[in-house]
């Protein structure tokens, strides 16, 4: 079997390569109940990350895996952003289905030699229903995994690379 | 078949000393350990119209060929089961001839090349196969520590067909002397794990008399699910 390729930092220059018009509204062709996930990334020391990618990839509002685009356009259900000077992120997307409506997150940036993967839930009851982080049922760490409603359809979810109250990140 | 749980010994660790940024970037927590196959399902599908005849030829973008040494680099894109990741997004970015990136955050004194933007991306075609043509990019100085220069590098991004392949690397050169003392390169605990970040010069990869060739092989994670269809 062939042994699999390293990951490397995406380092501070990426912003051109990897930047795609429009990517921060996730499209679907299914309808669904339009949201919008907001939230600020910080480092061990408080500091706003500034310079990572934030990705996100999502069941589209009936539980399934999104049909695909049409044309030219942005892959269906995926998100992908910049953070802004102030560590500030923002998707415009559709709520997700199934049983544990969430959202997959991938955090790029220079300092991390490899990706930080984790999982936002739009209701505590959802990061309770979901049987793949079981084992953070009782762990206060799962507060960290959901996001806050702030009303007309936004969600507030802040994201702690290191130390106190931060995220829990997967392992992969 | 591959463990998906398990963290993969052949990554970097997220907390390096040898390189300063990742210090107050890396968690400090026990990473949530998830049950087999929990991430393993399909991922985005690309549109084939997401990306255009042309995108993959970084020499034609200005008003004539840009400064450096002009090259052909063609790989496949395959999964740790041998099998080809077909139609898959496959995205980089690089410094010009100089070592200088076109971004506003790159102050190296080197110059910019009016005819270099340095980003490129492709679909990869039925057997995982993708190309590229571009010129080799120049070493550069960074802060990370006394008189630090990066190896010539492309940098990958690579989004797979399930969320489990997603992954960012970069491609290194083969007999650069500063990949030796490069704490990026050298992150990676398997030197033989390191070695499969660096392509390989192959001649008829190329154009006679007129561009040098390279090859370099991705092997993504091995994944259960792909969209329907791939």
């Amino acid at each position: 079997m062939p042994a699999r390729t390293p990951s490397q930092t995406i380092g501070p220059f990426f912003h051109l390569g990897l930047r795609w018009p429009g990517a921060h509204r996730v499209a679907f062709t299914e309808k669904g109940e339009p949201i919008v996930l907001t939230g600020r990334i910080t480092d061990g020391a408080g500091d706003a990350v500034s310079d990572a990618l934030f990705e996100t990839w999502q069941r589209c509002a009936t539980g399934d895996a999104p049909a695909c685009a049409t044309g030219g356009a942005n892959p269906n259900g995926f998100g992908r952003v910049e953070t802004a000077p102030d560590g500030t992120f923002r998707i415009e997307t559709t709520m997700p289905g199934g049983r544990a409506p969430s959202i997959d997150v991938a955090i790029f940036a220079r300092g991390l030699l490899k990706p930080l993967r984790t999982r936002v839930y739009l209701s505590e009851e959802a990061a309770r229903a979901d049987p793949a982080i079981a084992t953070l049922a009782s762990s206060p760490r799962l507060a960290t995994l959901v996001a806050q409603r702030a009303g007309n359809g936004e969600y507030r979810w802040d994201v702690r690379l290191q130390g106190e109250g931060e995220t829990a990140f997967f392992a992969f | 078949m591959n463990d998906m749980t398990k963290p993969l010994a052949l990554d970097p660790p997220y907390d390096y000393a040898g390189y300063l940024s990742t210090r107050k970037r890396f968690p400090s927590q026990p990473l949530v350990e998830l049950p087999a196959g929990a991430l393993d399902m399909p991922g985005p599908l690309v549109p084939a119209g997401f990306v255009r005849s042309g995108d993959n030829d970084l020499t034609t973008r200005g008003k004539s060929a840009p400064l450096g040494e002009k090259m052909i680099l063609v790989g496949r894109l395959i999964d740790a089961d041998g099998r080809p990741v077909r139609k898959s997004l496959v995205e980089i970015w690089q410094a010009n001839a100089s070592g200088r990136y076109h971004h506003p955050g790159d102050n190296h004194e080197a110059p910019l090349d009016p005819n270099f933007e340095g980003i490129g991306r492709t679909l990869t075609d039925d057997e995982g196969t993708f190309r590229f043509i571009t010129v080799k990019p120049g070493s550069y100085p960074w802060r990370n520590h006394s008189f630090a220069w990066r190896p010539q590098h492309i940098h990958f991004s690579l989004l797979g067909n399930s969320p489990v392949q997603r992954l960012i690397t970069q491609m290194y050169f083969p007999g650069d002397p500063l990949l030796d003392i490069d704490p990026i390169y050298n992150s990676v605990p398997d030197p033989e794990a390191r070695k499969r970040m660096v392509c390989s010069l192959d001649l008829r990869t190329g154009i006679e008399e007129i561009a040098l060739g390279y090859r370099f092989d991705i092997v993504l994670a091995g994944a259960k699910s792909t969209p329907m269809g791939l």
